[in-house]
């Protein structure tokens, strides 16, 4: 069976000892030695450096050493070689003692027989590679454990900690002494201890290895992210005896992965905010270039008007001169003169409105009550109102701030609306007229104007609501109400210039209108906003 | 009754003839047309109007000078003026009680019987 012979070192300075090891040995059979034998503990060390054995045989009484010391200078010199004590008959408790410190057997030198002695041979050599494995293992696991990153520690059953690793250590900052024993409430804070202890019964309680992300709190008072995984310890018979935490810090990495997060948002929001001033600045442009169109219309306008007032008042004076010459009774000419006093009136009256829209900026503004405006104005056009069926609603809030205007400008812009409304109902109809106070919520903005003048969030609005029942402006014509000419009405009845001039009168006095339709009825909802009067 | 005189100065020619021809036509007044705003000064000396009627925007000197001239002119100190013009719009005439540059004005176009009140209203007695 054995194939290679056991290389045995035989320390023994008693020849006639060695002498009768060798004859028992020889005796053996099934296995072969190859002996040397040494009869000082000196040359047996040497020996040992120099060569390989694979078991010693050793006296505890040489003449260079005595008792345990010797054999614990051969078992240091080659702690992987097995080492059997040889002992006489009175001194077995020395051979006892040296087992215990890590022979592999004894030997009672007058008991010895051949069949034990290859035996104790036999077991030692095994045995001892046995526990090198171990060892070796034990010290592979050891060193994984202590030297990972990662912090470790078990617990028993009542969450009293049975090891922890070296990080773990340094993290509680407590030697392993003083934590085996104690519990998560002896070094955290009571509501993470019990957090911990309620994850390790969970475990506990499904057998199931439990992974979370916890937020932890370092000593120095920072915010931790910790990545824990707790897995239940059983025994042979699968039982549960407790728990095994591995935990690491991964705080780093969540601050990377906020921070990534955050600068994600915030290049998010610049994009957006690119994206929104590029917008802004568009429409900018456009307002700008709308304003422009509207200031040079205005312009324009004023000089057509005055270059157009004087061939009007030329006709009217020769319209005044042949009315007067024209003899009675040719109905004929009294009817073309008639048309052309209408014909005059019509252009007059849009060169007055074109003169209107390039007003002069001046207001004559005083602390003014828009209610009593309001119910002024609707005088003005109560005729037209009777003759056209139109219920009046009005619904006008008691106190109202009063409003900084110019009450003949503002008068005007009315009557431009209540006509409107009017025009748009000409079969009946209901026009209502509402005013109330109101903070504003955000700040005013009109198209192709050019003023700065808004109302602010948070200021007092005056606000003004005229309804009407009527056909409503069709959607595509919506942006277009503003533009001055513009007109739906037959010719000689608009002017297309009532709305644009009502804008700018209430532009100019920081206010702003809106024209919608209405939703869900038929109709149009006309808003003007004026500034609250403040006594400054 | 003695007819009214009328200094009417205007750079129109057509409304200043036709004008003249409608207040005439009343057989009240006696109206003389001037279309150069340099000419009215001398005109109004020679003349001596009851009442100028005078444009405000003109080529070469604005109404409001001629208007300065007469009023500082010993002999025609006082001489009545009414501004008409196209101008001044009507309501802007309205609110200022008919008076622009510390005169009367008459927003243009104004019918005969417009021109004829303010005549009246303002002319010498």
């Amino acid at each position: 069976m054995e194939t290679k012979p056991i290389r045995l070192l035989l320390v023994e300075d008693n020849p006639a000892d060695a002498r009768l090891f060798r004859e028992l040995l020889k005796e053996i059979t099934t296995a072969q030695f190859d002996i040397t034998v040494s009869a000082r503990l000196s040359e047996a060390l040497t020996k040992l450096h120099g060569g390989s054995f694979d078991v010693v045989l050793t006296d505890l009484s040489l003449p260079d050493s005595h008792g345990l010391e010797a054999f614990r200078e051969l078992h240091s010199a080659a702690p992987t070689v097995p080492v059997i004590v040889l002992s006489g008959v009175d001194d077995e408790t020395l051979a006892t003692s040296a087992v215990r410190e890590g022979a592999q057997d004894y030997l009672v030198k007058s008991r010895s027989d051949p069949h034990l002695l290859v035996r104790s041979i036999r077991y030692a050599i095994e045995r001892h590679a046995a526990e090198r494995k171990l060892i070796a293992s034990e010290a592979f696991y050891h060193s994984l454990v202590e030297h990972l990153p990662q912090n470790m520690f078990r617990k028993d059953l009542s969450e009293r900690f049975t090891f922890a690793n070296q990080r773990f250590c340094q993290s509680l900052g407590q030697p392993l002494e003083a934590i085996i024993g104690k519990t998560d409430f002896d070094f955290y804070p009571p509501e993470l201890a019990r957090k911990y202890q309620h994850d390790d019964r969970e475990v506990i309680r499904t057998g199931r290895t439990l992974e979370t992300v916890e937020e932890n709190v370092s000593p120095s008072g920072e915010k931790l992210y910790v990545q824990v995984v707790k897995t239940p310890i059983r025994d042979a018979h699968g039982r549960i005896l407790g728990t095994q935490c591995i935990f690491w810090d991964t705080t780093e990495r969540k601050r990377f992965e906020e921070q990534l997060q955050r600068k994600n948002a915030e290049l998010a929001a610049s994009e957006a905010a690119l994206r929104k001033s590029n917008e802004d600045l568009k429409a900018a442009q456009l307002q700008l270039i709308q304003a422009e169109k509207m200031e040079s219309i205005g312009t324009l306008a004023a000089g057509v008007a005055h270059e157009v007032k004087n061939p009007l008042a030329i006709l009217q004076m020769g319209i005044n001169y042949l009315t007067k010459k024209t003899p009675p009774g040719d109905e004929n000419i009294a009817m073309v003169l008639q048309e052309m006093k209408e014909a005059i009136t019509r252009a007059d009256a849009i060169t007055r409105g074109l003169l209107d829209f390039a007003a002069s900026k001046q207001l004559a503004v005083k602390p003014e009550d828009l209610n009593q405006i309001i119910l002024d104005t609707l005088k003005m056009v109560r005729h037209e109102l009777n003759k056209n069926r139109i219920e009046l609603v009005k619904d006008l809030s008691e106190p109202l701030p009063k409003v900084s205007v110019d009450k003949t400008q503002i008068q005007q812009v009315f009557v431009n609306l209540f006509v409107n409304a009017i025009h748009a109902m000409p079969a009946a109809g209901r026009l209502s007229v509402r005013t109330y106070a109101k903070q504003m919520t955000e700040t005013t903005h009109t198209e192709g104007s050019r003023k700065s003048d808004h109302l602010w969030v948070g200021e007092t609005a005056v606000v003004a609501e005229v309804e009407d029942t009527g056909t409503g402006i069709p959607t595509d014509l919506l942006t277009k109400i503003f533009d001055p000419f513009f007109t739906t009405k037959p010719t000689g009845v608009g002017t297309g210039l009532g709305l644009p001039v009502s804008r700018k009168i209430i532009e100019l006095h920081g206010g702003a209108i809106e024209i919608k339709n209405k939703t869900g009825d038929r109709g149009v909802r006309v808003t003007v906003l004026l500034r609250e009067h403040r006594s400054s | 009754m003695a007819k009214k005189r009328i200094l009417l100065v205007d750079d129109e020619k057509s409304l200043t003839s036709l004008l003249k021809l409608n207040l005439e036509e009343t057989g009240n007044y006696d109206v003389r047309v001037e279309n150069w705003p340099e000419d009215a000064l001398p005109a109004a000396r020679e003349f001596k109007p009851d009442l100028v009627l005078l444009d405000l925007i003109m080529p070469r000197m604005p109404g409001g000078n001629v208007a300065a001239q007469i009023d500082a002119d010993p002999q025609l100190k006082g001489t009545p003026i009414v501004f008409l013009t196209a101008a001044v719009r009507k309501h802007q005439v309205e609110e200022n009680e008919g008076i622009i540059c510390e005169h009367p004005c008459l927003a243009k176009p104004a019918t005969v019987e417009e021109v004829i009140a303010m005549i009246e209203k303002h002319a010498r007695k």
